[in-house]
């Protein structure tokens, strides 16, 4: 077992329990809390080495060019917050088991969960500073989206929450890099032996801020406390995990972390002292306010982290050990109360101390288990929060041990502080167990009252689902017996957050100290509090600021959302010319820019224009003014074909055979579908203004001669490039080819053209994404179709007779000429992306010779073409890295030597794993193709639930078609019949529409 | 020279057919950049070596640079298939490819309905999440509209058209 194992082993854990929740649903909760339990077991036969003071490293290269690595390192502080984790998770995911419904979805409920148990695994073990900010950002997603997905009030809270996590992840960013910067090294414990914190006070302080922002953020401080009850719209199970051991632990655990090098750094020590005391004061207040328990939980936690952040701040050996041993407390008695509240919601069906009443009859386990937590939180003898809080009194006073930063006056007022926090804490206990169990209702005179339940209607939940309730709470009340237990892991760990040699000692009862008689004035304060609870409630105000702290957030969220759409305002519009002026603007900038830098570009090399070129010149600019002069859309097409195919002959007398092959190609089908889609728009362009017109030519013809001007000036001067001539003198040694274009697209730049292979996939499906949500236009039919009725040009398939003759004699030929071409790619012009083309062109003809467009419909899933070739290329770029050392993706690997087939050298033909990659393109650009004809080919395609809307606004009738449902990825095929009923007309014609839809029969 | 030329021509023409109104002469004026663009990059690897690029065939210096031709040789492809995507978007209007026609404009008919307060209107910013949520902290969801750990008692959050008896979603019958 090594922590790599461990760290893998929490993420196995994600598809493990996606894959035993098909078979468990929601009891998946057991299985992941059992495996937990064994990964926070096994973690444990470190402990003793821990113990003894050493520490476990482990290091794995991620990003080696710039120092990244996934270095981890396991030491006393890491281990208190992993077997946290670990436990604490264990223990919510049991819980989780019950607490969801049979019937509610839980499958990425367990995903989400365990990922964040992943997540903080990960962060309390990086000692990579990139990596521990990479864990930190995931501890924040997994976070809100556990939250994202509880219901439709849930965005906005998530949202929330997000905005002030991210944040707080950019500052740690910003100094991670910066103290990466300044020490060299992204190693965080070395970082953290850097002589740079004492010799730049600066820098220290800088930092000190950046990392208190960051964990404020994260973990709940004043100001930024308010996400924390705004999360708890997320169900019971996360908040409890998000309270006692992720999340809000995380923002302690950094601070943690950190303080051994902010030790004495005044900035650190007010930042922590001053907002964590203002955190714990707030936070009991807002408890003492709200009457929903689940809020009120929610400020207590805010309370507990202010504790916690402040005794950081105090920075001695005993303050750091008592936020150590309180973060363990409130780990136990924090998840046992958060899953109690979902206890009582569950059986009692309320959180509102109003309508709670007199539940200690009818759930008394569930009471007893409420006031052992409250009993420990409020820190009462003989229990585990005593210990813990009284080590943090004793943190508080040991302030006055360092008299060059506390005087003895600033010492007392902390702690008095403390204390009065601490009475807060005792009061909102009272409120939680009196409200819930009792009549009590927690309402003063400002507050609205409400109808309080009868107690008969509750009942006791079952043991399987209070007992991952009872363990923590049971935990905290026998620990506090042996507290000892945990002398030698917290010498550890405060060893670790701390320079000094200290080693705590924790006991339930050590004689009379001021802390016990602290301890004794806060439980007698606090007790004249609950007994007087009734007056308090008059007493404490219900309102506070002017403004709730929600709608401050909620500000800035719809503010950011309203500044990114004024952004994106300035593109938002139709009018192509909007988009396009930056660029050309941009453009003629840079002209100037070069023309004015430029200087002498020297001489041609000899032989750079022939005689041939100025025919392609005469036959090119021919094209392209009847291109732009002409008004019918079927000429423009066909005059732009024919531009395209002068630039494929160019391209046939620039020695590029390959490229010219490719662009005729291309141009016939593109000049295809362009005309099965030119049936769905008007003959003719429309008309702009004669002014527009000059205007116009004007800035196309400036922007050609600005063009040619840099071609002319920019290229064509000097030899041939070493790139070329390595390929044209090394390819065959290196990788057998011939064909070097071929080669350089299979073999050398095999990756350029995998992610090419992308694009074309994510062209295709965005077609399909488009025309399956989208209308598209009408087919337009001819006026004169209407004299055709009756005449033979109305028979489609006799007129295509002829041709679909040749076709049917044609077809095994161009079929067969596709896979020669795929095949000899690597020896002679081909390869995949012709040879697919080729087969395409098979399909545009079967097309053109089809009497009608259903006629020739593809009955089979042509997306998965382009998904399959997507895949066999990703797939084969792996068998790369079985060539050594030198192994890399996509790198071709002979499979077999010497095949008799009449392409290749001397040597026989050569099967590689090139050739399978080549196999892939064709599937992809094959699809891609099939997709372009299929779909913009076909006549008029509705999504169905469209069609719907369409014909409801049109006042027709919908009901004959209720039970039309369009599912993703479907072709939603011709239009229903159902649909072209009476009133139904496609468009414009209104004709006997069978002369439109060709001869079917 | 000459392919200097070619270049400017196409690129006037490519610039014309920008501004001009209607999505297929824009597409138009797309293929013949891209057309530009493939020629800019030949001439970058020099015309004045014309020899087919393949081992054995060419004498020795000249053959041309296989660089800016495998280059290419994808360009067109992907130009191919971002052509088709743009004449999808050419055909899914409501009427023709126009534009400039603002009324009817996507961007403003879909903008028009979410520049609205919809985004803070729904949401009471007087209470924490916590309040917000109601109990069982998942009010209303899409997946569980009753709470999480209470049986869904209406079929109101399902899909709608699925079968009441065996809850999938029927299949459209072939028309034919």
């Amino acid at each position: 077992m090594t922590l790599l194992v461990l760290l893998f082993l929490t993420l196995l854990l994600v598809p493990a329990a996606a894959a035993v929740h098909t078979l468990l649903g929601r009891n998946t909760g057991w299985f992941a809390a059992i495996a937990l339990v064994v990964l926070g077991s096994f973690s444990l036969i470190w402990l003793p080495d821990l113990i003894a003071g050493e520490t476990v490293a482990e290091y794995l290269p991620w990003i080696p060019t710039v120092d990244v690595g996934i270095r981890l390192r396991l030491d006393g502080l890491g281990m208190v917050f992993l077997l946290l984790v670990l436990f604490i998770g264990a223990l919510v995911m049991a819980y989780s088991a019950r607490y969801f419904s049979v019937k509610k979805k839980t499958s990425d409920y367990y995903i989400w969960m365990l990922l964040f148990v992943f997540a903080m695994s990960g962060m309390v073990l990086a000692d990579d500073m990139i990596l521990l900010f990479v864990f930190w950002e995931f501890t924040t997603l997994c976070s809100f989206f556990l939250i994202n997905r509880s219901g439709d009030k849930a965005p906005a809270p998530a949202q929330r929450t997000l905005l002030i996590t991210m944040a707080g992840g950019l500052g740690l960013l910003t100094a991670v890099l910066w103290i990466i910067v300044r020490t060299g090294t992204t190693s965080l414990s070395e970082a953290l032996q850097h002589q740079v914190w004492g010799d730049d006070a600066v820098f220290t302080g800088v930092v000190a801020v950046l990392i208190a922002f960051a964990a404020f953020t994260k973990s709940a401080q004043f100001p930024f406390h308010l996400w924390l009850p705004d999360a708890m719209v997320a169900p019971a199970p996360v908040s409890a995990y998000l309270h006692a051991a992720a999340m809000v632990k995380a923002g302690i655990y950094l601070l943690l972390r950190f303080s051994p090098v902010f030790e004495g750094v005044v900035v650190w020590q007010t930042l922590l002292i001053v907002c964590g005391l203002i955190t714990a004061l707030i936070g009991a207040l807002f408890a003492l306010q709200r009457h929903d328990i689940k809020e009120i939980m929610a400020y207590s936690t805010v309370s507990q982290l202010g504790f916690l952040v402040a005794i950081i701040g105090i920075g001695t050996p005993t303050a750091i050990a008592a936020a150590t041993i309180h973060v363990i407390a409130h780990a136990l008695f924090k998840s046992s109360l958060f899953m109690m509240v979902g206890i009582i919601e569950h059986e009692a069906h309320s959180r509102d101390i109003r309508e709670l009443n007199g539940l200690r009859k009818a759930m008394p386990v569930s009471f007893i288990i409420t006031v052992l937590g409250c009993l420990s939180m409020a820190g009462i003898p003989p229990l585990f929060g005593f210990v813990s809080k009284e080590n943090l009194l004793k943190g508080f006073l040991s302030a006055g041990e360092e008299p060059a930063l506390f005087g003895p006056g600033l010492t007392w007022t902390i702690t008095l502080l403390g204390v009065l926090a601490a009475v807060g804490t005792f009061a909102y206990c009272g409120r939680i167990v009196l409200g819930v169990f009792t009549s009590y209702t927690g309402t003063g005179k400002h507050d609205d009252a409400k109808e309080p339940m009868a107690p008969e209607t509750a009942h006791e939940a079952s043991l399987s689902f209070y007992a991952p309730a009872l363990l923590p709470a049971a935990a905290g009340a026998i620990l506090g017996f042996v507290p000892f237990l945990f002398d030698g892991l917290l010498t550890a760990s405060t060893q670790a957050s701390t320079t000094a040699n200290y080693e705590p000692h924790f006991y339930l009862y050590g004689g009379l100290s001021t802390d016990l008689m602290l301890s004794v004035i806060i439980m007698g304060v606090g007790l004249v509090a609950v007994l007087t609870r009734s007056r308090l409630d008059s007493f404490v105000p219900r309102q506070i600021f002017p403004w709730t702290g929600v709608e401050v957030v909620e500000k800035m969220r719809t503010g950011s959302i309203a500044f990114g759409r004024r952004v994106g305002d300035v593109t938002r519009s139709d009018i192509h010319a909007v988009h396009l002026t930056a660029p050309g603007i941009f453009l003629v900038g840079i002209f100037i820019a070069g023309v004015l830098n430029v200087g002498d570009v020297g001489e041609f090399t000899p032989g750079h224009t022939r005689m041939t070129d100025w025919v392609l010149i005469g036959l090119l600019a021919f094209f392209l003014l009847g291109t732009v002069i002409t008004h019918s859309r079927t000429a423009a097409v066909v005059l732009a074909g024919g531009a395209g195919f002068v630039v494929g002959a160019w391209y046939f007398a620039l020695g590029a055979v390959d490229v010219g092959m490719t662009q005729l190609l291309v141009e016939i089908l593109t000049v295809v579908v362009l005309v099965l889609v030119l049936r769905k728009l008007p003959r003719k362009f429309h008309q702009v203004s004669r002014s527009r017109t000059a205007v116009s030519a004007v800035v196309a013809i400036a922007f050609g001669i600005a063009a040619f001007i840099a071609a002319y000036a920019l290229t064509g001067r000097r030899g041939q490039s070493p790139a070329a001539q390595w390929y044209l003198e090394e390819t065959y040694e290196t990788v057998g080819a011939l064909n070097t274009v071929n080669s350089i697209l299979v073999d050398f730049r095999a990756l350029d053209t995998f992610g090419e292979l992308t694009v074309l996939g994510v062209a295709g499906f965005a077609i399909l994404a488009v025309l399956n949500s989208a209308f598209s236009t009408s087919d337009s039919h001819p006026a004169e179709s209407k004299l055709w009725i009756g005449t033979p040009l109305d028979h489609a398939a006799d007129n295509t007779q002829a041709m679909r003759s040749v076709f049917n004699w044609m077809a095994p030929f161009i079929v067969l000429l596709s896979l020669v071409l795929l095949l000899r790619g690597h020896y002679d012009s081909g390869g995949g992306f012709i040879s697919a083309l080729v087969l395409g062109g098979f399909f545009a003809l079967r097309y053109l010779v089809a009497p009608s467009d259903s006629a020739v419909k593809l009955r089979f899933d042509y997306a998965l073409i382009i998904v399959g070739g997507i895949v066999i290329g990703a797939v084969i770029g792996l068998f790369g890295f079985m060539d050594g050392a030198e192994g890399s993706y996509l790198r071709p690997i002979v499979i077999l030597e010497g095949i008799p087939l009449p392409w290749g050298t001397d040597a026989g033909f050569t099967l590689t794993t090139a050739l399978i990659f080549d196999v892939g393109i064709y599937l992809a650009v094959i699809g891609a193709v099939l997709v372009a004809l299929d779909r913009l080919g076909q006549a008029q395609r509705y999504p169905a639930e469209l069609l719907k809307a369409h014909m409801k606004s049109q006042g027709q009738k919908t009901s004959q078609i209720e039970r039309i449902e369009m599912h993703a990825g479907d072709d939603p095929g011709d239009v229903p019949l159902e649909a072209e009923g009476e009133g139904w007309h496609p468009g414009p014609y209104t004709g006997n529409r069978s002369t439109g839809r060709g001869d079917e029969g | 020279m000459s392919i200097a030329i070619a270049v400017g021509l196409l690129t006037a023409a490519a610039v014309y057919l920008f501004m001009q109104r209607g999505m297929v002469r824009i597409v138009l004026g797309f293929v013949m950049a891209s057309h530009a663009a493939n020629l800019l990059l030949f001439a970058a690897g020099n015309t004045a070596y014309r020899g087919v690029p393949y081992i054995g065939t060419s004498d020795y210096g000249e053959g041309g640079d296989p660089l800016p031709q495998a280059f290419v040789l994808t360009a067109i492809v992907i130009a191919f298939s971002i052509t088709m995507f743009m004449i999808t978007l050419a055909i899914t209007t409501t009427h023709d490819d126009d534009t400039e026609n603002d009324e009817e404009s996507a961007a403003k008919v879909l903008s028009a309905a979410d520049t609205g307060d919809t985004v803070s209107s729904s949401v009471d910013t007087g209470v924490t999440g916590a309040v917000a949520a109601g109990t069982g902290g998942a009010d209303a969801s899409p997946i569980s509209p009753v709470h999480d750990f209470e049986a869904q008692d209406d079929d109101s959050a399902e899909a709608p058209n699925t079968d009441p008896e065996t809850g999938e979603h029927p299949r459209r019958e072939d028309p034919q």
